[in-house]
């Protein structure tokens, strides 16, 4: 097993290593304390009651802690079973972990939404995030020796860092130690009221047994919606089985199991048409939301929320538009789902097709002179989605209008990571603002960013565009004999997405930079 | 700990084996008046080229891991020091023989890692090795980053040699050069001239703290530390230089520039020499003609000093790093990252040869040319 482990590691694939530890088995032959004793305690400093240093003046993610105990594993020789590894995982971050609003803001790390452009000052940005994510910090709590601590850790195990750039320009170690610790000490302290509020007030797992509707969003496959059955499996561990369908038919069926850290972190491994899928979800109330991925290729993944049989609550409209003067199918996914479905003004409910508590479908009619613009939804008293009605489409954006895509395989350990893209339609209402229409199917295709690009035939090289679906595939990894200097498949490219409106076509850009493998590739980008 | 603890011996034991496997041609002197090329590669090989023929004359094997393989050689140019096993240990082999003859852990202290960044050289006169330590203290718990070190040793100290002077020296230290009176010559945030007696460091030439009007702080990366026919200690630099004093990056001027220093007289330059119009890793001035600097990354680049203007490029079969001279100054050898060697005219800027060596990339490596 230590074997394997360290394969993981050195191939950069630590997401492997998280998921398995993440997904404890049940039986556990030594209790948390005891493994914090016997095996921790080795280097870590007894600090009265059961506390030791570094580790109880810390608190993280599930995945936070997971990559702190890897990095004992692979940087100092630690030896600790991977069942034993999930006994301490799910201890601190129970006992040590972040409450939900201290992860707002910073869960598309979590949820591995990696084309993420993130916000932060630019002295954070270029200490912290000039290497890895800023949410990597921003889930974390620390007080200011841990930072300090941190900086140290940083430097002298890599010491090649005050030499890189946007390091190389300043006193580096100074500006870490006299203004990124006092920070970060300030900006994301040890001690919050917020965490002791939910150490009190975190519900209990079982508020997670039962049935959940679902809807979920997958870039290049469409909408779907279903029913989540959880049944409980063990303490904070669960079974889980997913039965739903894309809005083209197709099935979106499996099984699989899941785990809840802090009262609200779940963490799922389902099993969907033979791929294994991580859930990351954040639990509150009766609602669960976040992404689901497949382990192996993060950004094969779906936008997911669901609400808990017994709430009321309103998810989502499929389609979420529709034009001035058709008529069309809409469904409303959610719970609870009672009493007259209204569209807003200018349209019509021509007939009720189907209606349960999760799911209402309608067939709607907007009139040839609805005003384009953005209407509530509701059902009965529940509010919270929208429909957008247009007559044109102003504006079409790809999204992510940034991307990363990589090379990969050709004889190397690391697999490709796609493209994935969205056509998303804007309307222009009738205050003259821009409103969102919604995702439309397209065309897609690549071209070359700019004269560079060209030049050097990145269209050729890096990679193929799938047309009807926006999923681009790169090129292998490795040096190319075919292009110039022998360079790799990397490149710059134009993505190009045509949506047809009625026979007008409206074209939106976007831009991918297809570069190479991420070799380090921890659970927290 | 172990490792670190039997590193020397482990690196007799490697050589030991290996110069049995191979010790005709690893025992093979180099002749004198002939002009060699050392460059390093993985896995852990010194080769010699032979620049009479432009070909492999022989290869070293050296201990440990390969990493950045930076060459130094002694004045009388029988041995080369390389910086290895990933920026931790120097090890001194005597060219003619392939066989070790120094060897000093950059980690001093007790409880310490040590890394050198490229920081180390041989002195003026061949006595002492300097290192410049960047250490940190592996507590049980927690790391502490310690100042660094100017390290300096007796390079007759042999397999486990220990420094006899320490002074304590600022971060972000690279390369360095002795100049003809003893002064060393260090890059870092500024260009530093060193006394190795007392341990001094002064501003010798300001980098980061240049007062150039209307420039910005230029921006230093340069790792390769050349022993040149010039007899200078030669940095690349790139800057803006604003139109006036609103400082708009969006007009000014992207310039490549130098410093250098004469390591004969001390007496220092900083110059701009063309526009910035793409990226060099290495760069040096013509042995012939002193108003001809070259670069080199993808594509080899010339320029004209004076005129402050790029003469020619040549494409290249793919990225090369370091870029050196032979003593005429008509031929230029390109090393890094492949395991192959270019050879390009100097004037025409045509490649005429490329010597292929056996062993993996040569990465980082810091080529040197020298006669014997």
């Amino acid at each position: 097993m230590k074997r394997t482990l360290r394969l993981s590691m050195t191939s950069g694939l630590l997401a492997v290593a998280a998921c398995l530890a993440l997904h404890p088995e049940q039986s556990q032959a030594r209790d948390a304390q005891t493994i914090l004793k016997e095996t921790c305690q080795g280097c870590h400093t007894p600090e009265g009651e059961n506390a030791l240093s570094r580790i109880s003046h810390q608190r993280k993610t599930p995945e936070g802690w997971l990559m702190s105990i890897a990095r004992m594993q692979t940087m100092h020789n630690l030896q600790i079973s991977d069942e034993d590894r999930r006994t301490v995982v799910k201890y601190l971050a129970d006992t040590q972990g972040l409450a939900p609003s201290e992860t707002d803001g910073v869960r598309y790390a979590l949820e591995r939404r990696l084309n993420t452009v993130e916000q932060f000052d630019d002295q954070t940005k270029q200490m912290c995030g000039r290497c890895h994510s800023g949410a990597r910090v921003a889930l974390q709590r620390r007080p200011a020796q841990e930072w300090e601590r941190l900086v140290n850790f940083h430097l002298g195990q890599w010491p090649s860092l005050e030499y890189q750039a946007l390091a190389r320009d300043r006193d580096w170690f100074d500006i870490a130690r006299k203004d990124m610790v006092p920070l970060l000490a300030k900006r994301y302290p040890l001690d919050t009221q917020a965490w002791k509020d939910w150490q009190k007030n975190m519900p209990k797992a079982e508020a997670m047994v039962g049935q959940w509707s679902f809807s979920g969003h997958m870039p290049g496959k469409g909408e779907l919606g279903g029913i989540m059955t959880v049944s409980a499996n063990g303490t904070d561990q669960f079974k889980v089985a997913v039965d739903g369908q894309y809005a083209d038919g197709s099935p979106f069926k499996g099984e699989g199991s899941a785990i809840l850290y802090s009262g609200y972190e779940w963490r799922g491994n389902v099993t969907v048409d033979g791929v294994n899928m991580r859930q990351v979800f954040a639990a509150k109330g009766g609602e669960l939301k976040g992404r689901m991925f497949d382990k192996a290729h993060d950004e094969r993944g779906l936008d997911f929320v669901a609400a808990k049989q017994g709430t009321k609550q309103l998810l989502a409209v499929q389609p979420g538009y529709l034009k001035a003067g058709s008529e069309g199918e809409v469904t409303l996914i959610g719970s609870g789902l009672e009493g007259k479905p209204s569209f807003g003004k200018g349209v019509e409910v021509v007939e009720v097709l189907e209606q349960t508590p999760e799911r209402l479908r309608v067939k709607l009619k907007a009139a040839a002179d609805a005003a384009p613009g953005v209407r509530a939804v509701s059902v009965g008293a529940l509010k919270g989605v929208n429909l957008a009605v247009y007559r044109d489409i102003a504006e079409v954006k790809v999204v992510p209008a940034f991307s990363v895509a990589r090379i990969g395989e050709g004889g190397g350990s690391t697999p490709k990571v796609q493209g994935r893209f969205d056509a998303e339609a804007w309307g222009k209402g009738t205050d003259g603002k821009p409103y969102r229409i919604g995702v439309f199917p397209a065309q897609w295709k690549v071209e070359a960013f700019d004269e560079r690009a060209k030049e050097d035939e990145d269209v050729k090289y890096a990679g193929t565009m799938q047309a009807d679906s926006g999923v681009f595939t790169p090129g292998d990894a490795g040096p190319n004999p075919q292009r110039k200097m022998s360079t790799n498949n990397a490149g710059n490219l134009k993505v190009i997405a045509a949506v047809d409106d009625a026979g007008k076509s409206h074209t939106g850009e976007g831009q991918m930079i297809v570069t190479v493998q991420r070799w380090n590739n921890p659970p927290i980008p | 700990m172990l490792h670190t603890a039997t590193r020397g011996l482990a690196a007799i034991a490697i050589l030991g084996a290996c110069s049995f496997t191979a010790h005709a041609e690893e025992s093979k002197a180099l002749e004198a008046g002939h002009e060699y090329m050392v460059a390093t590669n993985y896995p852990n090989n010194l080769h010699v080229i032979d620049l009479q023929n432009d070909s492999l004359y022989k290869t070293c094997q050296m201990p440990d891991a390969f990493g950045p393989g930076t060459v130094q050689l002694s004045p009388d140019r029988k041995i080369a020091y390389v910086l290895n096993n990933h920026y931790a240990d120097v090890y001194g082999v005597e060219l003619d023989s392939c066989k070790q003859v120094f060897h000093a852990s950059i980690t001093q202290q007790p409880g310490e890692k040590a890394r050198s960044m490229f920081a180390f050289t041989v002195s003026h006169d061949g006595k002492e090795l300097y290192t410049v330590a960047n250490p940190t203290l592996m507590l049980n718990d927690h790391y502490e980053v310690k100042q660094p070190r100017l390290d300096v040793y007796a390079t007759d100290a042999g397999m486990d040699a220990k420094p006899v002077r320490s002074f304590p020296a600022p971060r972000q230290l690279t390369i360095m050069q002795s100049g003809d009176d003893g002064t060393l010559y260090v890059a870092g945030a500024d260009v530093y001239k060193v006394n190795v007696k007392t341990g001094k460091f002064d501003v010798l030439i300001p980098s980061r703290h240049w007062k150039r009007p209307l420039y910005s702080a230029p921006d230093v990366l340069y790792v390769w530390n050349q022993q040149t026919h010039r007899h200078d200690f030669s940095l690349l630099y790139t800057t803006a230089k604003f139109k006036d004093k609103k400082e708009d990056p969006a007009t000014a001027d992207y310039l490549y520039g130098f410093f250098n220093i004469d390591l004969a007289t001390g007496k220092t330059e900083t110059v701009d020499f063309g526009p910035l119009t793409e990226i060099y890793f290495s760069g040096m001035r013509s042995p012939k003609d002193p108003n001809l600097m070259y670069g080199v990354l993808n594509r080899l680049a010339k320029y004209d000093i004076k005129e402050k203007k790029m003469l020619q490029a040549a494409n290249l079969d793919h990225s090369y790093y370091c870029i050196s001279f032979n003593k005429a100054g008509n031929k230029i050898y390109l090393a890094g990252t492949f395991n192959d060697v270019a050879i390009f005219d100097a004037d025409s800027l045509k490649q005429i040869g490329k010597i292929q060596l056996p062993g993996g990339d040569m990465a980082i490596t810091t080529a040197q040319i020298f006669t014997r």
